[in-house]
């Protein structure tokens, strides 16, 4: 037992009495398991204070403040010192019981015996540094300047000769930046083509064939703006421009857990706050307004419970598994920061909850400033009327709620270091993005985040004309649905790892127009729509595509495929079985006795429709900055042989033969019913030999070809 | 370097998105992506496992009674455990030991119990890890943890990155597929991909069925005849040429017209690998007709038809967790061990008489172990006694796919409460699968969100100890 006095080493496991090492395996190793090794052992991210207690021989050279145990001396043991709370204090969030620091006392009495565990050695250090923010700087980088208005003169390579091209003061921008690259545009489309583009980009229906009839006929000036009218007023228009927000909003009906069969994790009522945002895109309620109900509908109109509905965007959001949990909580704080951030701003903030966002001015800080908004707000099951079952003002059953928000207590957090949620920092007032917020020192003083949760101030700051971002975000993801690809490539990232605008000027100048319209969205759809880059022609031409293989400049359309949504009402609309019926419980969108559109399918986060998840709907459990588009085997056996197919395909069938008596005929009213156009002469020979026996199979087996073919779901 | 890097700069360049990722996964071979025949399967190494087979106890097995032998706990048997962590209430029933005898099997001398008579006889092909750990003890967080590195259900599945790195072996067949019968618990988020293209989603078959039909949905028309839904096809391809045609250059529409090929063949394919009919009667009977057995036979022909990853959920009709021994912890693993032991064994014994153990990793093991000490009703019965949650040391196996056969890796405290030598968290586990299958679990990324995302985060050390 020499050695152990001489405090050189821990004495071999072989050389110790059993009974010391039980003693340590008992009481002293599980204390240091459960309670040490997170910050303290091989596996800690980042090893605090340069102290293992894995390891014998690391725990006797100990850490940054020396040895951590003097074998046989316990009052020169710094372990010791610490759990007694002497100087130093461990574990941090509370001391060891006076039993167990007593055992630690023991044991380090008796010698330390542990047994080696000859694990690696060496101390892992991570240098952490305080990175301060150069703020003046920050707003220098180009998504936090505010957007101005710009003259296409001023851009260099501005083709004053090919003005006549332009149809709007966007097309001036665009036409800009071809000629700077040697490029021009394309000629316009054919009217039959712009027409079945405009009418699935507005209203995610494919024209009429007297639609088609009617525009074709139409050589008046102004017959593309009356076709943009009429699409931008029709119920059908709100309906498609939902879901575009819908995905954002990472909208869904229930929780992606069940416990049991308890149902309190469903959202029987979600399709209000649905319906809701069908109303808003229909009355063009400015965008603005918009997003503020989202955020504080209950603060902003506290005498009208229906407006409150809004509120669905946080109070639908993802609940997680033993909620009460800070961590859990923390969680949930961080999806509403996300879902807020990446969805109206543009920005990564959640990046910022474990440190300081590493490329962006995002301070750790900040975001606790906007988490602790949310730790003050609360889920509320709102009783949808006087007659239900009510518990402390909430309704019992799920069936009878609006799950919204409503103000809880009013509370700052603490910065959770590392985002461990067991280790706190210093308390942030709640607020907003620093880098974002205004330099008048007026508003400044006026801090509304202290009123209450702070929902009203952080909805505002959002909103504030003032504010870079938001504008110019949902410009970007309206530009995004109608011209196929965006102009900041990464929707929902504007920071220093997103893309930048490929055309500035144009987005800056429709940001701040966008601002002056009222923040009208349909006056956004209509300036796109009505702009001659959106009228070109989706041909590739191989000169051109040499040089802009991307079309980054804007020389054609790009061609599309439809969206799952725009793909089934199409199919509706073909057989004859859509429904125009506006709002209202959803549907199994794969159920062949529905004709609702695809935007009112149930969406679950636990099991999504299998419809809607093979044709690249996006997981609602989390905001989607834009669809993938994947082609899979899958998705072509539900073409093939879905019971939804074969059932649309014999509805149609019987359209076309109830119709004109002579097969071409009968193939002719269906090539416009579906495409728009009449059939080629190749292709009214193909369908006529295909359906010579006239038998129901042959029709049928046509129709469904019909619908399944790839012009039925490409845009050119 | 052929790392991501190059393989999403490949994609760029075709030009068509995302759109284009899909035909290419579901096409090529993988030394399409490595683009290099020194790294031969792998995307960053060679790779030591081609496929691999995790075989999931839904409920979380008890690793004192399986694979982790305390016989500390018949000597201090209702003791209550000297961790202030556990709630005072939970440890009432203090330690229990294991009734289940235990030994060493093989020329190894691997250890389990006398659950397992027919595993025994592989012992020396298991790679027994008696030392994992996990961050909670809750089987939502725990699950989502295990199968997709993440507590939360935001990430994609282990499944899912795999697929994305590696791609597809066989066109006709999803390079992923999640069998189980009926939904475990969590649900489709466990092979969900998240953020990755869709195409890397598990394929989910419901093995409570063994028709092809409602294995695979659609994978027939009700009532088409092959050759005449071959006629309708001709005439839907003849239109898609046509269209294509007019629309030169237009890459993404010769994808869609092979991918409606390639489904069509895969209507005889996936007929033929899903219907456990064609297998022999010994084999069959070997598997057995638990639901786990149908599961793991299914999962062998998928992995011999290409099938890259393929994740089996011990789930039972009426139990969504049957492992989850809260009560009864000993009759309950009698029956379990029963099941398991037989089916696994008889698949190990199957793919090695095949020759695809080599190549093929097998992975056993829950979300986390069970508590030693006893969890006791009120009545305190104490043949009734369960065992709880239990995540700071439990086992798992792995078998086959490069590992070394014959060894036990790690270990818990005399009590089996704490993993403490040669730990291994749920990320080390990932970080090493990946690399038997080829990949550096650190250069995978996927960026979404403004950021790279991997399936082991900023964690994951890959333990070389378990390579062959």
């Amino acid at each position: 037992m020499a050695l152990i006095c001489c405090g050189s080493g821990i004495v071999p496991a072989a050389e110790q009495d059993a009974e010391s090492i039980e003693f340590f395996e008992r009481k002293i190793r599980p204390v240091l398991v459960s309670r040490c090794y997170e910050c303290h052992s091989a596996d800690a991210d980042v090893i605090q204070g340069g102290l293992r207690v894995d390891d014998a021989q690391a725990m006797l050279r100990g850490g940054d403040s020396g040895a951590a145990v003097s074998p046989g001396r316990p009052a020169t043991s710094l372990l010791l010192t610490a759990l007694r709370y002497d100087g130093m204090e461990m574990p941090p969030d509370e001391p060891l019981p006076k039993h167990v620091i007593r055992d630690f006392e023991t044991w380090i009495r008796s010698g330390a015996a542990m047994p080696d565990l000859a694990a690696e050695s060496d101390s892992r250090h991570e240098p952490v540094t305080e990175p301060g923010f150069d703020w003046d700087q920050a707003k220098q980088f180009w998504a936090f300047r505010p957007p101005t208005l710009h003259q296409p003169h001023e851009i260099e390579g501005h083709d004053t000769d090919r003005s006549s091209w332009a149809a709007t003061k966007t097309d001036r921008f665009v036409l800009a930046r071809l000629s700077q690259h040697g490029l021009s545009p394309n000629p316009a489309a054919s009217k039959s083509t712009w027409l079945r583009r405009v009418s699935f980009d507005l209203a995610g229906l494919p024209p009429t064939i007297d639609d088609v009839d009617a525009f074709l006929a139409d050589d008046s000036p102004d017959a593309k703006l009356r076709v943009v009218d009429r699409l931008l007023a029709s119920p059908r228009h709100a309906e498609r421009w939902a879901r575009v927000w819908l995905d954002v909003a990472r909208f869904a009906e229930d929780q992606a857990h069940i416990v049991g069969n308890n149902d309190s994790l469903t959202y029987p009522n979600a399709y209000l706050y649905r319906d809701w945002v069908i109303g808003a895109f229909a009355a063009d309620m400015p965008y603005d307004e918009f997003v503020r109900d989202q955020l504080a509908a209950d603060l902003r109109h506290p005498a009208d419970p229906d407006q409150h509905v809004a509120l669905g965007f946080i109070g639908l959001g993802p609940k997680y598994y033993r909620r009460g949990d800070p961590e859990v909580m923390a969680d949930e704080w961080e999806d509403r920061i996300d879902t807020v951030s990446r969805g109206l701003l543009g920005l990564t903030v959640a990046c910022a909850r474990c440190h300081d966002h590493k490329f962006d001015p995002v301070p750790t800080a900040d975001y606790y400033a906007i988490a602790g908004v949310f730790a003050s707000t609360e889920m509320f099951n709102r009783p949808l009327d006087d007659s239900v079952e009510t518990k402390a003002g909430q309704a019992k059953k799920p069936q009878d709620a609006m799950h919204i928000v409503r103000e809880g207590k009013p509370r700052d957090l603490k910065v959770m270091i590392r985002g461990d949620a067991k280790r706190l920092g210093e308390s942030v007032p709640r607020g907003f993005l620093t880098v974002l917020e205004s330099t008048d020192d007026e508003a400044r003083q006026d801090d509304g985040f202290q009123n209450g949760s702070g929902r009203a101030a952080l909805a505002d700051a959002i909103a504030d004309p003032t504010n870079p971002l938001t504008a110019r975000v949902i410009v970007n993801r309206v530009w995004r649905q109608l011209m196929g690809t965006p102009l900041v490539a990464t929707p929902s990232n504007f920071g220093a790892l997103g893309a930048p605008p490929s055309h500035p000027l144009l987005l800056d100048d429709l940001a701040v127009r966008f601002m002056n319209a009222g923040w009208s969205l349909k006056w956004l759809q209509r300036e796109i729509v009505l702009s001659s880059a959106y009228g070109q022609s989706s041909e590739i031409d191989p000169a051109k595509s040499e040089l802009d293989p991307d079309n980054r400049w804007r020389w054609r359309m790009p061609r599309r495929r439809l969206s799952l949504e725009g793909y089934r009402d199409a199919i509706l609309a073909a057989s004859g079985r859509l429904d125009a019926t506006v709002g209202g419980p959803s549907i199994d969108p794969q159920d062949t006795s529905t004709g609702r559109r695809t935007v009112y399918s149930q969406v679950s986060r636990l099991d999504l429709n299998p419809m809607l998840a093979r044709f690249d709907f996006p997981d609602p459990n989390a905001h989607s900055p834009g669809r993938h588009e994947t082609t899979t085997p899958l998705q072509k056996l539900f073409l093939l042989n879905s019971p939804f197919l074969i059932h649309h395909a014999a509805r149609l069938a019987d359209r076309i033969r109830s119709g004109d008596p002579t097969d071409r005929g009968r193939i002719e009213f269906a090539y416009r019913l579906l495409y728009g156009r009449p059939p080629g002469d190749e292709e009214l020979g193909l369908a006529e030999t295909f359906v010579a026996d006239g038998s129901d199979e042959r029709w049928n087996g046509l129709a469904q070809t019909l619908l399944i073919s790839n012009e039925m779901f490409m845009l050119d | 370097m052929h790392d991501t890097f190059s393989r999403r700069r490949l994609f760029l360049r075709s030009g068509a998105g995302f759109g284009s990722v899909g035909l290419m996964s579901a096409l090529a071979s993988d030394r399409v992506f490595s683009g290099d025949p020194s790294v031969g399967d792998g995307l960053h190494h060679a790779a030591r496992a081609k496929r691999v087979i995790f075989l999931f106890m839904n409920g979380a097995p008890s690793h004192v009674d399986t694979f982790d032998p305390k016989p500390m706990l018949a000597k201090h048997a209702g003791e209550s455990p000297n961790d202030h962590s556990i709630d005072k209430k939970n440890r009432a029933g203090g330690y229990m030991p294991s009734p289940f005898k235990f030994a060493a099997h093989g020329e190894s001398g691997v250890v389990m119990s006398e659950l397992f008579p027919k595993l025994a006889d592989h012992a020396d092909d298991l790679c027994v890890v008696r030392s994992m750990h996990t961050d909670v003890p809750n089987h939502e967080p725990g699950l989502l943890l295990m199968q997709s590195g993440h507590q939360q259900p935001t990430r994609p599945s282990m499944g899912s990155w795999l697929s994305y790195g590696l791609g597809s072996v066989n066109a006709n067949l999803p390079s992923f597929i999640a069998l189980s019968p009926g939904l475990p618990v969590v649900g489709p988020q466990l092979w969900s991909n998240a953020f990755l293209p869709g195409q890397h989603q598990g394929v989910e078959i419901d093995t409570n069925h063994s028709d092809v039909e409602k294995l695979i949905h659609n994978i027939r028309h009700p009532h088409l005849s092959r050759s005449d839904q071959r006629r309708q096809l001709d005439l839907l391809q003849q239109l898609n040429q046509i269209h294509r045609q007019q629309r030169p250059g237009e890459a993404s529409l010769e994808t869609h017209i092979r991918s409606m090929e390639m489904a069509f063949q895969m209507q005889r394919e996936a007929s033929e690998a899903f219907d456990l009919e064609r297998e022999s009667q010994p084999t069959r009977r070997a598997y057995g007709d638990s639901e786990f057995g149908r599961s793991c036979l299914l999962g062998r022909r998928l992995l011999e038809r290409g099938v890259r990853v393929v994740q089996v959920f011990y789930v039972k009709k009426n139990s969504k967790q049957p492992w989850d021994t809260h009560r009864n912890n000993n009759s309950g693993h009698e029956k379990l061990c029963a099941d398991a032991d037989q089916v696994t064994a008889a698949l190990l014994s199957d793919l090695k008489s095949r020759g695809m153990l080599d190549d093929t990793l097998v992975i056993w093991g829950g979300e986390f172990g069970r508590t030693p000490y006893a969890q006791v009703d009120k009545d305190k019965d104490p043949k009734k006694a369960g065992r709880d949650h239990h995540h700071t040391g439990f086992s798992m196996w792995l078998a086959g796919g490069g590992v070394r056969g014959g060894l036990m890796h790690g270990a818990t405290d005399d009590f089996g409460m704490h993993a403490v030598e040669q730990r291994v968290h749920v990320h080390d586990l990932h970080a090493t699968v990946m690399h038997l299958m080829g990949i550096d679990h650190t250069r995978l990324t996927y960026r979404y969100s403004g950021r790279d995302f991997r399936l082991t985060d900023v964690h994951g050390r890959v333990v070389d100890d378990w390579f062959a």
